[in-house]
């Protein structure tokens, strides 16, 4: 059963028109990874499931239920079991990271607060920053955080807009490697957004590539590299 | 349906209360003007004396804002673009004279023709007026164009350099990008300096804001008051439309984050040039009013000194009580305004509020009393609450932008991250949003509570009778009063705001330490 599904959406950022009639099903428990260049509606479309804006047309749904219609939303962001990576991490600059990844447990009133971020932080070796505010961390270490905060709630889906674009080859592939587990371990659907066609082979289940407000061209990895489109070609090989 | 309901009450509301409570007697004024029975039309009023006034009034405000403009666009470029010692110190000095009321330096520099020259017959003009006013404004083109300067991207500078002299980067580069800022800076001084009311009235100068004066509290003509404050409004009006777009988004006093993107470059062997600069004008602006208000507030007349403490206890009190209250006032409408213009994208309260910054101290003294003087609105018009109404309306729009500079530099994201976990909008605000902001807040508060400890236009109009406040004893001591008599009040009106803007000072070193995150 398809975790997501998209059905005829259209977007407007006054004017602009940034994304044109997308149908789109996201399965359970995969790793989808949008790509395409820059401005083509990566981002929108993340931003629309997660319910941060409402899409000017279409439906959304997720797990069956319609949660964004035609300008309306159904269901709000937080209802709709959601984890976001944002582009520029987004972790309070005024909290530790302690204190980034429990402030979604406290506000839910949740037990074992402790135990649950330390288990994350054991997870991504960043045990020994608890106590450390994001300007004192690496950009790797940031991006880890990030993650946690986003994984601490136990998402049902985990949407990723970008947040590896500035790091090292090896730190990526690191905390990919990090994140696939997690996954295997709790089955939520990942969407990944990235510019890096090489990363989405490497961690997408299937892929979605973009092209100005529409899907170009969608499938398993081995669909996209023998599709026949002159874009996804030249796409793939910059 | 029904949060888009009470977050539309939520704005409607207040936009609403603050409309009737500012703009609407401004509205009203004109109104009342249009159908007045003894109505002097607008034509009539461009009568030779009047526009000869007027034409006064907007050449000496032109002058001024040009001086200042130029003086402290130097300044700024000397300060913000050269890295050199003691420049913090520089930058604190000359920002001073902006936060002492201007009647301070009309006393000093009475004083100090007095001591100089024999007498006083020449500040006592407009070019004393010119004067006063261009070392007291010219720290807001210091600050404008030092924080364009600042947000200016060493890449553009470092491509520049790769073509041509500093010189041509300065004249094609540069320039162009601070253009608007330099032409903001002119705009503001120019209304802050056609509004201003204390110096041409302590230099017996005739210009509008003061022949309003006279004739509505002194010779009781109502209707020529009024009639020239919608003038006067009209002027203020047009100035506004001619760069509202520029004003509504000014860049001024933002609190920045740690860090600057903007490149600095030695001062070299002009290293000498650059300090004599900027001490000449330290010198000027600052150091000699206040060694001649001490000088003339001392010498051998201990006396009145004391005299002075004693009269100006009272109103030191309530006047510190009454600018804290209406720095908390402004504070508190500058961050709801911000909040929804910044976030929201409602910019209705944002711009009633400069509307109201825009006009005239006289005149809003008058809108706000013909329309708050009535038996049913006593609780307003007799008491203290009439004063932070005007404070709101001049001070407000500064507290708004500054605020709202503090929120544009937090990313959206931050709100959206906890929107995602289920986070209320409250606590989201309360949690995310406002301790973000806390650098701003302090900013707005401290330059609100300074402004309207020395307000004395619209206060003069319009403070409630048995109130003692510092400038109005100050200024209306000064008809009758010896001149040391004045000079020791003014002295010791200015220690008062000097050692309140160092423990501000201290305060803010301490706030931003703690609450600016890198």
């Amino acid at each position: 059963m398809p975790k997501i599904i998209l059905e005829h959406i259209t977007h407007h950022y006054g004017k602009k028109e940034v994304l044109r009639d997308i149908s789109f099903s996201f399965e359970e428990g995969l790793t989808t990874c949008l790509i395409g260049p820059s401005g083509c509606g990566k981002t929108t479309i993340l931003r629309l499931i997660a319910g941060l804006e409402k899409p000017s047309g279409g439906v959304v749904k997720i797990n069956g239920t319609i949660v964004s219609e035609n300008g309306v939303i159904r269901v709000l962001p937080h209802h709709r079991k959601i984890g976001f990576i944002f582009q520029d991490l987004a972790l309070w600059p005024h909290f530790t990271v302690y204190d980034n990844i429990a402030f979604g447990l406290k506000e839910k009133r949740e037990r074992n607060i402790k135990a649950k971020v330390f288990e994350l932080l054991d997870l991504f070796e960043i045990n020994d920053k608890a106590r450390e505010y994001p300007h004192q961390l690496s950009g790797g270490q940031k991006q880890m955080v990030a993650i946690a905060r986003s994984l601490v709630l136990q998402p049902e889906i985990l949407l990723m807009d970008e947040p590896l674009a500035n790091i090292d080859t090896h730190l990526k592939g690191n905390i990919l490697r990090h994140l696939k587990n997690i996954q295997q371990q709790q089955g939520f659907t990942m969407l990944h957004v990235t510019h890096d066609h090489h990363e989405a082979m490497t961690t997408g289940d299937y892929m979605l590539i973009m092209n100005i407000g529409k899907i170009e061209v969608s499938g398993s990895k081995e669909e996209i590299e023998n599709s026949s489109s002159q874009f996804v070609k030249s796409f793939l090989n910059t | 349906m029904d949060r888009k309901v009470s977050r539309n009450i939520a704005h409607i509301v207040p936009s609403l209360l603050l409309f009737v409570a500012l703009a609407l007697p401004f509205l009203l004024l004109i109104l009342q003007w249009l159908t007045s029975s003894n109505k002097m039309t607008l034509f009539s009023f461009f009568n030779g004396p009047n526009l000869q006034l007027i034409g006064k009034s907007l050449l000496i405000s032109i002058i001024a804002a040009m001086l200042s403009t130029f003086i402290g666009s130097i300044c700024g470029f000397l300060l913000y673009k050269f890295k050199f010692p003691f420049s913090g110190f520089y930058k604190l000095m000359l920002l001073l004279p902006l936060l002492i009321s201007p009647y301070i330096f009309a006393v000093a520099w009475k004083d100090g023709f007095f001591w100089l020259f024999g007498n006083a017959a020449t500040v006592y003009s407009e070019a004393g007026v010119i004067m006063v006013h261009t070392f007291v404004f010219f720290p807001f083109a210091m600050l404008i164009t030092g924080s364009a300067l600042s947000q200016i991207h060493s890449g553009y500078e470092e491509a520049g350099l790769m073509i041509g002299s500093f010189r041509r980067m300065v004249i094609s580069i540069i320039f162009p990008l601070i253009r608007p800022a330099i032409t903001i800076s002119f705009l503001l001084i120019l209304i802050f300096s056609l509004s201003d009311f204390s110096v041409p009235a302590f230099f017996g100068v005739r210009t509008f804001t003061t022949e309003i004066f006279t004739q509505f509290s002194a010779l009781y003509n109502f209707s020529l008051a009024l009639g020239q404050s919608v003038l006067l409004l009209v002027i203020c009006f047009l100035l506004l439309l001619a760069e509202a777009r520029y004003l509504s988004d000014a860049p001024f006093f933002s609190v920045s984050v740690k860090g600057s993107i903007s490149k600095k470059y030695d001062t070299g062997k002009r290293k000498i040039l650059v300090h004599s600069i900027l001490w000449a004008l330290l010198i000027i602006v600052l150091l000699i009013p206040v060694f001649i208000l001490i000088v003339q507030s001392l010498s051998g007349r201990a006396f009145f000194f004391s005299q002075a403490l004693e009269f100006m206890f009272p109103a030191i009190l309530q006047s510190i009580k009454l600018a804290f209250a209406g720095a908390l006032l402004t504070t508190a409408v500058g961050l709801w305004t911000a909040s929804e213009k910044e976030r929201r994208g409602r910019k209705f309260p944002n711009f009633l509020l400069l509307l109201t910054f825009i006009v005239p101290s006289t005149v809003m003294g008058i809108a706000l009393i013909r329309y708050y003087n009535l038996p049913a609105l006593h609780f307003i018009y007799g008491t203290s609450l009439i004063l932070l109404i005007a404070y709101l309306g001049k001070f407000g729009f500064i507290t708004s932008r500054i605020i709202g500079n503090g929120i544009k530099q937090i990313p959206v994201s931050f709100e959206e991250a906890a929107s995602v976990m289920g986070i209320p909008s409250n606590k989201i605000f309360l949690k995310i949003s406002l301790p973000l902001m806390i650098p701003s807040l302090f900013t707005a508060f401290v330059l609100a509570f300074i402004l309207c400890l020395g307000e004395l236009g619209a206060t003069m109009m319009v403070y409630p009778p048995g109130m003692e406040l510092m400038p109005i004893k100050t200024f209306t001591i000064s008809a009758n009063a010896p001149e040391a008599l004045t000079s020791s009040m003014t002295l010791v009106n200015l220690g008062v705001t000097v050692v309140l803007i160092m423990l501000f000072f201290i305060a803010g070193k301490w706030i931003f330490n703690k609450f600016q995150y890198a």
